[in-house]
């Protein structure tokens, strides 16, 4: 592939997920903001490296070895096989707790529809006979925090976001899932949500012309003491037409999980 | 010419009455299949009943089998002997008294060892303080347990003395607080720095961002006032929170111009340089 070709398809931004063939001694590049992925293929490695991006966008482009950066950071991947590869975009390792930029409180009985952006990891695997995963990296880095108490709760990733109501408030985007989440309070008592805990390592991750989404959720609230019910819709989302499956979930769940999903507690009062 | 080894043991066996001979059998027969057995029962047990016990009580159920497997193998061979059993009760009796006397340490760390086994304080892997001792549990026995140190050193704890000191299991949940105490100097904008520490928290990859970080101007000491920063992070963290955080702490303050106490004190002599103290 010339680095023309690359060019080219950079420009359309979802096509940085085309896959690409790096040729020997080759050193590509994707660029996504913040982050930078560089890629070097020498004899029966790969070579990886993560760096900072200050532009905007997403792009993928051959670069000279010249131009690559110096660094100790790079990671070296053996793997024998002789075939292109295939960057995706996969939903973090971990749950990601979101919360809203601004209060919103459910009223009993209501039922909202919501759009989450969730930053994308970006994998690169091995595109030959066997899908290896050659290596995972986060494109933007996001902090770490806890949900539930302090023996029983989990590890998330925290993500402070907007509650978006419609797609028109949102900017297409190549690292970021859209996920719808619909959520229906079923309780006789207001939910006003200051965190939802998504298991994104349960869904899967589709590409359309211009942008990501994972699975649509479907979240009913029953009520403060009681486990909140989640459906995982399968099927691709229906927002956009003609979304294929980009990547699967890390940890494939099939029909309704119950799940605390909401923090209406506040654990910690005192020091 | 002398017999050979063999010749001689071969001639000792000719020399042993049909009956001795008989009896010697079946003790060997006795022992090899009774250790046998009891091995295999230990061994049995460990694999198929207890297949999902914590390995602490894999280990007390193997040896108390193949201990009283032992046991059973040294009265049947010893009945086979024509050793009578009540009188050498009795004798163990007397004798069990003495040693009871003598090994009352050991038996008490082993009743202890059994309570830590039920109450289930820590855990193999576990890193846990005792005293002056920090380390990982290596092994909980009956009688001991073995810690292996930070740097790497192997300390035995007798079960008694856990049982009446203080245990900290440091790593029992997922996640712990880390509190530094720092000292700020008077004059200084305590709004400024509730700001700093937040900052430096929020920017910290290690650091949890909920449990939120706790900062709280304590005490006003001798030097400064006295600000605990209080932050959470999973307990695998510990060293590059903890490094990264001074780091931090350290670098933002001199940044932003604010300044740690430093205890200072002046000494005045009294008379000294006193003009109306005369020469």
């Amino acid at each position: 592939m010339s680095s023309e070709k690359v060019r080219r398809k950079a420009r359309t931004g979802i096509a940085v997920w085309d896959e690409v063939e790096i040729p020997q001694r080759r050193c590509a590049v994707w660029r996504f903001a913040p982050r930078s992925i560089w890629v070097e293929r020498v004899d029966n490695e790969w070579h990886a490296l993560s760096t900072p991006y200050g532009g905007s966008g997403a792009e993928a482009a051959f670069v000279e070895r010249t131009q690559k950066p110096t660094s100790s950071q790079w990671r070296h991947y053996l793997h024998t096989e002789n075939a292109p590869v295939q960057p995706a975009p996969v939903l973090p390792d971990r749950p990601v707790v979101v919360r809203p930029d601004r209060s919103l409180t459910l009223l009993p009985g209501e039922n909202a529809l919501f759009f989450l952006e969730i930053p994308v990891w970006f994998r690169l695997s091995c595109a030959g006979s066997r899908r290896i995963r050659i290596f995972e990296e986060p494109i933007s880095t996001l902090s770490q925090t806890w949900f539930g108490d302090p023996i029983t709760g989990e590890l998330c990733y925290g993500l402070a976001t907007r509650l978006h109501q419609g797609l028109e408030s949102i900017e297409p985007s190549a690292f970021r899932a859209v996920c719808p989440l619909s959520i229906t309070n079923d309780s006789e008592t207001d939910l006003a949500f200051e965190k939802i805990c998504l298991h994104v390592e349960n869904l899967s991750v589709f590409r359309s012309a211009q942008r990501l989404w994972a699975n649509r959720l479907n979240v009913i609230f029953k009520g403060p003491e009681q486990a909140t019910q989640i459906e995982i819709v399968h099927a691709p989302p229906d927002f956009e037409d003609g979304l294929a499956l980009a990547v699967g979930a890390r940890q494939p769940a099939s029909g309704w999980n119950i799940r605390k999903t909401f923090s209406v507690l506040k654990y910690f009062t005192d020091f | 010419m002398g017999l050979s080894i063999f010749q001689q043991i071969a001639a000792w066996f000719r020399s042993l009455s049909p009956d001795i001979l008989t009896k010697g059998l079946k003790v060997a027969l006795t022992i090899v299949l009774g250790l046998f057995v009891a091995r295999l029962l230990a061994a049995l047990t460990q694999r198929y009943i207890m297949k999902k016990a914590t390995p602490q009580r894999q280990m007390i159920v193997r040896k108390i089998i193949t201990y009283t497997g032992f046991l059973l193998v040294l009265m049947a061979v010893l009945g086979e002997l024509g050793v009578k059993l009540t009188a050498l009760l009795g004798a163990a009796g007397i004798v069990g008294i003495a040693v009871g006397f003598a090994s009352q340490t050991s038996v008490s760390n082993i009743i202890s060892g059994l309570f830590l086994i039920s109450e289930k304080p820590f855990a193999v892997g576990d890193v846990i303080r005792i005293g002056g001792t920090t380390g990982i549990i290596q092994s909980i026995d009956l009688l001991s347990i073995k810690i292996r140190t930070f740097d790497n050193l192997f300390v035995r704890i007798p079960n008694e003395k856990i049982l009446t000191s203080e245990v900290t299991n440091i790593t029992r949940f997922p996640i712990r607080r880390m509190d530094i105490t720092l000292q700020v100097a008077y004059g200084q904008d305590l709004e400024r720095v509730h700001t700093l520490l937040a900052e430096i928290a929020r920017d910290n990859p290690w650091s949890l961002d909920e449990p939120e970080p706790v900062i709280v101007f304590s005490d006003f000491k001798e030097g400064g006032v006295e600000v605990l920063f209080g932050l959470w992070f999973t307990k695998t963290d510990f060293l590059n929170l903890k490094n990264s955080i001074m780091k931090s702490v350290t670098s933002r303050f001199q940044t932003e111009g604010i300044r740690f106490s430093s205890a200072r004190r002046v000494l005045s002599i009294e008379g000294e340089g006193d003009p109306d103290a005369g020469g």
